[in-house]
């Protein structure tokens, strides 16, 4: 089985979930024997090394990058700042930027065998569509966020909203990361329901494996408490922000951590000041691997608070590193995932009784970290190219 | 000759209001929900009462004129009489139970017909426990009892539809081979559990005619088999045995560390109550100690199936945890007051 496969990032140079599962899926499914050319937008070149380690014992995996200044979760209004700075060589806006980036990816589609065409996300549908056209092979549209995810719902952006649709009504299958996005597709897309596959995120313990839990005095002093993900409307640090400012009047020997960056930043650290929270929150910026790791295993507690979260990958790596989760029911691993607390985003009070909760009942606290910690195996990226490629050959005659 | 015998539960928990970390000391009434959800124990008892209690109640007063054998003479003094008989907590039974019931004065103690306590043996006869000296034991007929209570309205069961013709015969075809058929359920099953439109109360308004056409059939309260049959045999239960899920043991109550936590914490509480004297302290503290507010805590339906999700009232074990400790906090610092 060979197939083509439109992404936008990969680690270490990701930003997001987004990189984390084209990552954790592409390495499984070329361990089942898949052939993958895998095709990314990219300024600089890509370390072969790190993927010829990466991938090792696995079917040859081939990476081409495409140049492009495209990355994921860009607006099209950040897109104009970045290249204004950049000069004339990509598209002028946004949509240009993704309507080149689709004409190239038609010249690697006409060069490199396949029999499936698979893309993650709006930035990629136009380019898969290209591809389809060039092939005439068969095209699966992975949906790991929508426009209404990243938005909340307000303030739609139309021009994408429309890629996306296109994009899903050209595709021949859907996969879809939970069945909340499943939902959103069939009623926001107008998509058939039979369309669409949902195959749910895992997580890699052996990710998960190199970094110690110590603190130092901090740690034995306080609690802490752990929010990770873009500072970002949609992944709803605002709510736990609030929710902190209740917690703090109960249990003051508590920290509240956010590891992460984006455009709510400063209106979230004025926010903490405001709320007389200056000393019991931390802002650490962006973090990955063994650095993240530490921070996940020295929490308490971590709390996804998202507003709207197709799947969540964090709250399996936080269970993989022995932390108990607090996840958003606006969430797609919140229909799967048994072991952990759940609380509605909006429902500050109750999120704030649940925080209290783990901090004062040790017992919860402990009985969360084992039953979860034994829950996260059964997400397992192998579990989930199986599906994948079950998807594939149900398109093809391979 | 097989005797029918009957046990119904009847039983409504208060179930504990949502109830968070910022209500401990400045709220004391835990069981007053008065919103839409389960929570309110006003609205369920109603709804409860509606749909099985009230309908249920007519039809059984109405078989007692009919068939005055259904279920014994006396049912007119039940409130005025000492109770005989004695059914724990959820049917939950062992050994030393029994001994500590005999010594209350009890004839007779029910307990679930587990397969792992029978072995062999029938519950279809009388035992008495081990250790004890008169003290008789019903076993309940877990099989029989289920076709009604759970089976009754499963249209992936092979005996569907249950009808009342087909079960009494399946209690005559025991005779000769066992003395008492024990059918002990929920009282909810009528009306509750299986609903109206299953045809559970045309099933049970003409089960007594049908099971009275065999001759050697009849109908017998738990006083009266004690009283007209001998206990055959000694049966040794050592571990608690229940009739919750398949285990038949107490880990529906007793499974994970919260629920143990939960029901330490307020065990613990047991001197501090009684000393205050204070009757609406020690009925509360009671009231806590119900084996719902536990059941609910319990997370092995993760695994197993839905019942527990059935009669959950909270969204998950976790907040039905957390609701419980919260208030048990309130409940020590007034008793600390």
């Amino acid at each position: 089985m060979k197939v083509l496969m439109f992404g936008w990032e990969f680690p270490p140079h990701n930003s997001g979930g987004l990189g984390v599962a084209c990552h954790g899926l592409t390495k499984a499914l070329s361990n089942q024997g898949a052939e993958i050319v895998f095709v990314l937008p990219k300024k600089i070149k890509i370390e072969k090394t790190f993927f010829k380690i990466k991938f090792a014992n696995s079917k040859p995996l081939k990476i081409i990058s495409i140049d492009s200044s495209l990355t994921p979760y860009l607006s099209s209004h950040q897109y104009s700042r970045n290249e204004e700075k950049a000069g004339a060589l990509y598209g002028r806006n946004l949509f240009e930027e993704v309507n080149r980036y689709a004409r190239l990816a038609k010249r690697v589609a006409a060069s490199e065998p396949h029999d499936v065409i698979h893309a993650h996300d709006w930035l990629t549908f136009p380019a898969g569509m290209e591809a389809k056209k060039n092939s005439k092979k068969p095209l699966v549209a992975h949906v790991h966020a929508t426009e209404f995810d990243r938005t909340g719902g307000l303030n739609v952006n139309q021009k994408v909203y429309d890629i996306e649709r296109a994009g899903l009504g050209a595709a021949d299958k859907i996969i879809a990361v939970s069945n909340y996005t499943k939902d959103k597709i069939v009623s926001h897309y107008g998509i058939d329901p039979n369309k669409i596959e949902v195959v749910h995120n895992a997580v890699d313990p052996a990710d998960w494996q190199n970094a110690g839990g110590h603190f130092g005095e901090l740690k034995k002093k306080n609690k802490i408490v752990l929010f990770t993900g873009r500072l970002t409307l949609q992944k709803g640090p605002d709510y736990f922000l609030s929710a902190a400012r209740k917690v703090v009047d109960y249990y003051p020997d508590v920290l509240f951590v956010f590891a992460g960056s984006g455009d709510m930043e400063r209106k979230l650290i004025e926010g903490a000041a405001w709320l007389g929270l200056a000393d019991k929150v931390k802002f650490v910026g962006f973090l990955r691997d063994a650095k993240l790791e530490k921070l996940y295993r020295a929490a308490d507690l971590f709390v996804m608070p998202s507003v709207s979260e197709p799947f969540g990958i964090a709250p399996l790596e936080a269970l993989t590193c022995g932390t108990p989760v607090l996840i958003s029911k606006q969430s797609g691993v919140a229909e799967t995932l048994k072991h952990c607390l759940k609380v509605d985003f909006w429902d500050i009070d109750e999120m704030a009784n649940k925080i209290l909760s783990i901090l004062k009942y040790g017992q919860l606290r402990e009985h969360l970290k084992e039953q979860g910690g034994r829950e996260v195996g059964k997400f397992s990226w192998q579990e989930a190219a199986a599906r994948c490629l079950g998807i594939y050959k149900g398109l093809t005659t391979v | 000759m097989p005797s029918v015998c009957f046990y119904f539960q009847v039983h409504q928990p208060y179930r504990v209001k949502k109830y968070r970390i910022f209500d401990i000391g400045r709220d004391s009434l835990y069981f007053n929900d008065s919103s839409e959800s389960n929570l309110n124990n006003i609205k369920v008892l109603k709804k409860v009462a509606e749909k099985c209690y009230l309908p249920a109640n007519n039809l059984i007063l109405e078989l007692l004129k009919k068939y005055p054998k259904f279920n014994g003479q006396k049912i007119q003094k039940l409130f005025g009489v000492k109770p005989k008989i004695f059914r724990n907590t959820e049917l939950i039974y062992n050994n030393e139970l029994a001994r500590e019931v005999e010594k209350m004065g009890y004839k007779g103690i029910l307990a679930e017909g587990a397969d792992h306590v029978l072995d062999w043996r029938s519950p279809n006869f009388v035992y008495k426990p081990k250790g004890a000296k008169k003290i008789k034991l019903l076993l309940k007929n877990y099989r029989l009892s289920d076709d009604i209570a759970f089976r009754f309205s499963s249209r992936e069961w092979r005996d569907w539809p249950l009808t009342a013709p087909k079960f009494s015969q399946w209690i005559s075809a025991i005779n000769g081979n066992g003395q008492t058929v024990n059918l002990f359920m929920d009282y909810e099953t009528f009306g509750e559990h299986q609903w109206s439109d299953t045809g559970i109360f045309e099933f049970l308004r003409h089960l007594p005619e049908e099971i009275l056409k065999n001759p050697d059939n009849d109908f017998k309260t738990p006083s009266e088999v004690v009283k007209n049959y001998p206990a055959v045999a000694e049966l040794d239960v050592h571990n608690p045995v229940s009739w919750a899920d398949i285990e038949r043991d107490l880990s529906a109550w007793t499974g994970n560390i919260l629920q143990q936590s939960a029901l330490k914490s307020v065990y613990d509480l047991e001197k501090a109550v009684l000393k205050t004297k204070k009757k609406n302290l020690i009925d509360a503290w009671g009231r806590l100690q119900t084996s719902d507010h536990f059941y609910y805590m319990c997370t092995k339906w993760f695994a197993d199936g839905d019942v527990h999700k059935y009669f959950n009232p909270y969204d998950s074990p976790y907040d039905a945890f957390i609701n419980y400790m919260n208030v048990l906090s309130d409940f020590k610092l007034r008793l600390n007051n």
